[in-house]
C-alpha cells in the first residue's frame, strides 16, 4: 500500500485531550453552520478503577479512502478523488439521493435534512481543506491541534512515523495502524491505545468495499445484450413454431375436407 | 374494422365514501409533500444522518418496484412465449405495473433532496453506480410501459388505427421491457452490495441480485393472482381460475429454487451460524422465509385451496407479506447502524428511527391515488376486455 501517494492525516488517540478545538477551527475555516460539523469526536467513557483510570477520544472525519465508496455509488458523479488525496463533493451535481451516505462504511457524508428546495439541501463532508493545502498549509483541524494528536503530511512518511511510534512504545499502542489497509487504504491513519472498535471504527476489511458492486455492474451491458438476444431468438422461434403448427393443422384440415369431398 | 367498445352507462364514476377517503388521503400526502419542499425532509420525516434511507425507500422503492413485476412477466409470457391463454391477465398486469412505477417515481420525487435535478442522471452518468442503472432502467421502463398500455387508451378513445399501429410494432418494446425489468429488479439487490459492513450477514451476499430477481418473479405472479381475484370480486367479472392454478404451480417451483439458492448461499458463505443466534435478526429472517416461501408452497399444494378464489387470494397475500418483509429486511431492518454512544455526538442527530406519521401518510396518499387511478382506468378503458388484437379480428 506504500504506492498510494496521498496527503494524509495521522491521528494519535493517546495524544488527544478532547479539547475539540479542531471542530471549531474546521467550522470557522469552512463556514459551517452552528448546529453542524464536519468533524466529530467519538469517545470511550472513563474506564478502570481509581487510580488507574483511562479515557479515550478520537477525532473523526472523512477518511479520504484510496478507493472511495461514496464516489463509486454516486449516480451523478458528484464526487471526485483528487490525485493528491482529497475526496471532494460537488454540490452543483448532487441530486440529493443520499446513496453516498449508505455507501460510506464510516458514515461520513451528512445531509441537510433541515433545508427545503429554496435554500437547497446538500451533502456535507470534510474536504481536506483544499484551499489551504493548495498553498502549502495543513488543514485547519491539524493546524489548530494543540497536542499534535493530528498531524498532516505525505502518506508514506506518516506510515513510517506511525510504525516508529508503535515500535518506540510497544506497550502503549495497539499494534496496528488503522487505515493502512482498511478499505484498500485510507488517507486518515489512526493510532490508538484502546481497541479500534471502542473508538467507533468499523471493521471494514482490507479490500475496497466497492469492488463487489463494481464487478456486478461490469456485467450489466453484456448481460442486457445477451438476454435481449436470447429473448429475441425465443420470440422468433416460438412465432415460427406456432405458425408451423397452425399451418400443419390447416393442411390436415384441408386434406380431411378433400377426402370427404372424394367420398 | 369492428368497434369493440361501447360506452356502458353503468360505468359512471361514483363518489362513494371509499373514493372520498382515497381522495382525502391523496390530498393530505400532497400537502405534506409541499411542506417537505418548503422546509426540508427533516421537517416531515424522521430520516436522519444515521438513517438516510428508511421507510420511503423500503416501501416506495423496494416494495413498489417488486409488486410491479407482474407487468413484464405477463408481457413476456403473452408476446414472447405466445402463451395466448394468459391474455386476459395481460392488460390488468400492465396497468398495475404502469401505475406502480408512476407511484415509485412520484414517491422518489418527494424523497430526493433535489427532485428538480432528476434528469442529471442522464447527463452526469457515473457508470459504477448501481443507483444510476436503476434510475435509467426505471425511467426507460416507464416509457416502455406507456407504450405497452397505449393500445388500451387508444381503444378506449376508439382510435383503433393507433392501437393497431402500436400492436404491430410492440415486440421490440416487450423485449426491451423484459430486459430492463430483469436488470433493475436484480439491481435493487445490487444496491445493497456496497453495504457489507452494515447489512446483516443473513442478507448480505454477492448474489443478492439473483435472489432479488428470483423473488421478484414470485411477487409478480402473486400480484397477478391478487389483482385478478380482487377485481373479479369488485368489478363483477369472471375469474380465470384454471390459469391462476397454473401460475401457482410455477410459483411453487420458483419458490423452491429461491429456498435452495438462499440456504445454499448461507451454507457456502458460512453464515448459517446466525440463523438462530442473532435475536431479532434471526426472527426477521425466519419470518420472511416461513411466510414468504414455505407457507405459500404449502398453501398452494392443497388442491381445494388453489382451485378456489379465496384460497388463491390467501396464498398470494401470504407470499406478498413475506416477500415484502424481505425487502424491508434487506433495505431497512437488517441494516445495522453504528453505535450511537461511541460513534456520533448526540447533538448531531438522533440515531433511533421510527417513521413519523407524515412520512407514512405520504406513502399512503400516493398509494391511494394509485388505487383511484386503477379504478378509473378499469371503469373507462377496456382493461378487462380480453385483450383482443384489432388485427386478429379482421
Amino acid at each position: 500500500m506504500t504506492e498510494i501517494k496521498h496527503k494524509t492525516f495521522l491521528f494519535d488517540a493517546t495524544r488527544c485531550i478532547d479539547c475539540r478545538a479542531c471542530m471549531v477551527a474546521c467550522s470557522a475555516e469552512n463556514n459551517i453552520e452552528m448546529n453542524k460539523t464536519r468533524i466529530w469526536v467519538a469517545g470511550v467513557g472513563v474506564k478502570g478503577e481509581y487510580p488507574n483510570l483511562d479515557r479515550a477520544t478520537m477525532v473523526y472525519h472523512c477518511m479520504h479512502c484510496a478507493a472511495p465508496d461514496c464516489l463509486s455509488a454516486c449516480p451523478v458523479g458528484a464526487y471526485t478523488k483528487r490525485e493528491d488525496g482529497p475526496v471532494i463533493y460537488d454540490s452543483k451535481k448532487c441530486i440529493g439521493c443520499r446513496y453516498c451516505m449508505n455507501a460510506c462504511p464510516f458514515g461520513v457524508p451528512h445531509f441537510d435534512f433541515d433545508k427545503g428546495l429554496f435554500t437547497g439541501a446538500y451533502i456535507d463532508k470534510c474536504t481536506m481543506c483544499p484551499q489551504r493545502i493548495d498553498i502549502g498549509l495543513s488543514p485547519a483541524c491539524v493546524a489548530t491541534c494543540p497536542t499534535d494528536a493530528l498531524v498532516f503530511g505525505e502518506r508514506a512518511d506518516l506510515l513510517k512515523e506511525a510504525h516508529a511510534r508503535i515500535q518506540a512504545h510497544p506497550g502503549r499502542y495497539v499494534d496496528h495502524v488503522y487505515g493502512e489497509t482498511e478499505n484498500g487504504g485510507t488517507s486518515y491513519l489512526i493510532l490508538s491505545h484502546v481497541p479500534f472498535a471502542e473508538l467507533g471504527l468499523p471493521d471494514v476489511g482490507n479490500k475496497p468495499i466497492k469492488d463487489t458492486s463494481e464487478k456486478v455492474m461490469e456485467f450489466t451491458i453484456p448481460f442486457a445484450l445477451g438476454w435481449g438476444a436470447v429473448l429475441t431468438a425465443t420470440a422468433v422461434g416460438v412465432g415460427f413454431l406456432n405458425r408451423r403448427t397452425e399451418l400443419m393443422a390447416q393442411r390436415a384440415e384441408q386434406a380431411e375436407k378433400a377426402e370427404e369431398a372424394k367420398k | 374494422m369492428k368497434m369493440h367498445l361501447t360506452i356502458n352507462p353503468r360505468l359512471r364514476f361514483r363518489l362513494s365514501p371509499f373514493v372520498w377517503t382515497l381522495l382525502a388521503l391523496a390530498g393530505i400526502a400532497f400537502a405534506i409533500a409541499m411542506l417537505r419542499y418548503a422546509n426540508g425532509i427533516g421537517a416531515i420525516s424522521n430520516l436522519n444522518n444515521s438513517y438516510p434511507w428508511a421507510f420511503w425507500i423500503s416501501f416506495d422503492l423496494f416494495t413498489g418496484v417488486a409488486i410491479s413485476s407482474g407487468g413484464f412477466l405477463m408481457a413476456g409470457a403473452v408476446y414472447i412465449f405466445q402463451l395466448k391463454q394468459f391474455k386476459p391477465l395481460l392488460r390488468p398486469s400492465i396497468l398495475t405495473a404502469f401505475l406502480g412505477y408512476i407511484m415509485v417515481v412520484i414517491a422518489l420525487l418527494v424523497d430526493l433532496g433535489h427532485p428538480e435535478r432528476i434528469w442529471y442522471m442522464m447527463i452526469h452518468m457515473n457508470g459504477t453506480s448501481v443507483l444510476l442503472e436503476i434510475g435509467i432502467c426505471v425511467m426507460t421502463y416507464l416509457a416502455v410501459l406507456a407504450i405497452e398500455f397505449a393500445p388500451v387508451v387508444f381503444e378506449g378513445l376508439k382510435w383503433q388505427k393507433f392501437a393497431h399501429l402500436i400492436h404491430r410494432f410492440i415486440m421490440p418494446f416487450v423485449i426491451l421491457g423484459v430486459v430492463l425489468s430483469t436488470l433493475h429488479q436484480s439491481s435493487l439487490g445490487s444496491l445493497l452490495l456496497i453495504q457489507p459492513t452494515k447489512l446483516f450477514p443473513l442478507w448480505w451476499t454477492p448474489i443478492l441480485p439473483i435472489l432479488f430477481f428470483v423473488s421478484a418473479l414470485t411477487i409478480g405472479m402473486s400480484m397477478i393472482i391478487f389483482e385478478s381475484t380482487l377485481s373479479a370480486r369488485y368489478f363483477h367479472r369472471g375469474l380465470e381460475i384454471h390459469l391462476l392454478e397454473k401460475l401457482t404451480k410455477v410459483i411453487q417451483i420458483v419458490l423452491g429454487i429461491y429456498l435452495v439458492i438462499k440456504f445454499g448461499q448461507l451454507t457456502f458463505s458460512g453464515d448459517l451460524k446466525y440463523l438462530f443466534t442473532s435475536g431479532l435478526m434471526s426472527v426477521l429472517f425466519w419470518a420472511e422465509i416461513l411466510i414468504g416461501a414455505v407457507a405459500p408452497i404449502a398453501i398452494f399444494s392443497i388442491k381445494r385451496i388453489r382451485q378456489s378464489a379465496n384460497g388463491l387470494l390467501l396464498g398470494a397475500v401470504v407470499l406478498l407479506v413475506g416477500m415484502i418483509l424481505d425487502r424491508f429486511n434487506v433495505s431497512w431492518f437488517g441494516v445495522q447502524h453504528p453505535d450511537p454512544i461511541t460513534y456520533m455526538p448526540t447533538f448531531m442527530s438522533a440515531v433511533h428511527y421510527i417513521p413519523s406519521l407524515p412520512e407514512v401518510l405520504v406513502s399512503v396518499g400516493i398509494f391511494s391515488a394509485g388505487i383511484l387511478a386503477f379504478g378509473l382506468a378499469v371503469k373507462y378503458l377496456p382493461v378487462f376486455e380480453d385483450g383482443h388484437e384489432p388485427a386478429a379480428q379482421e
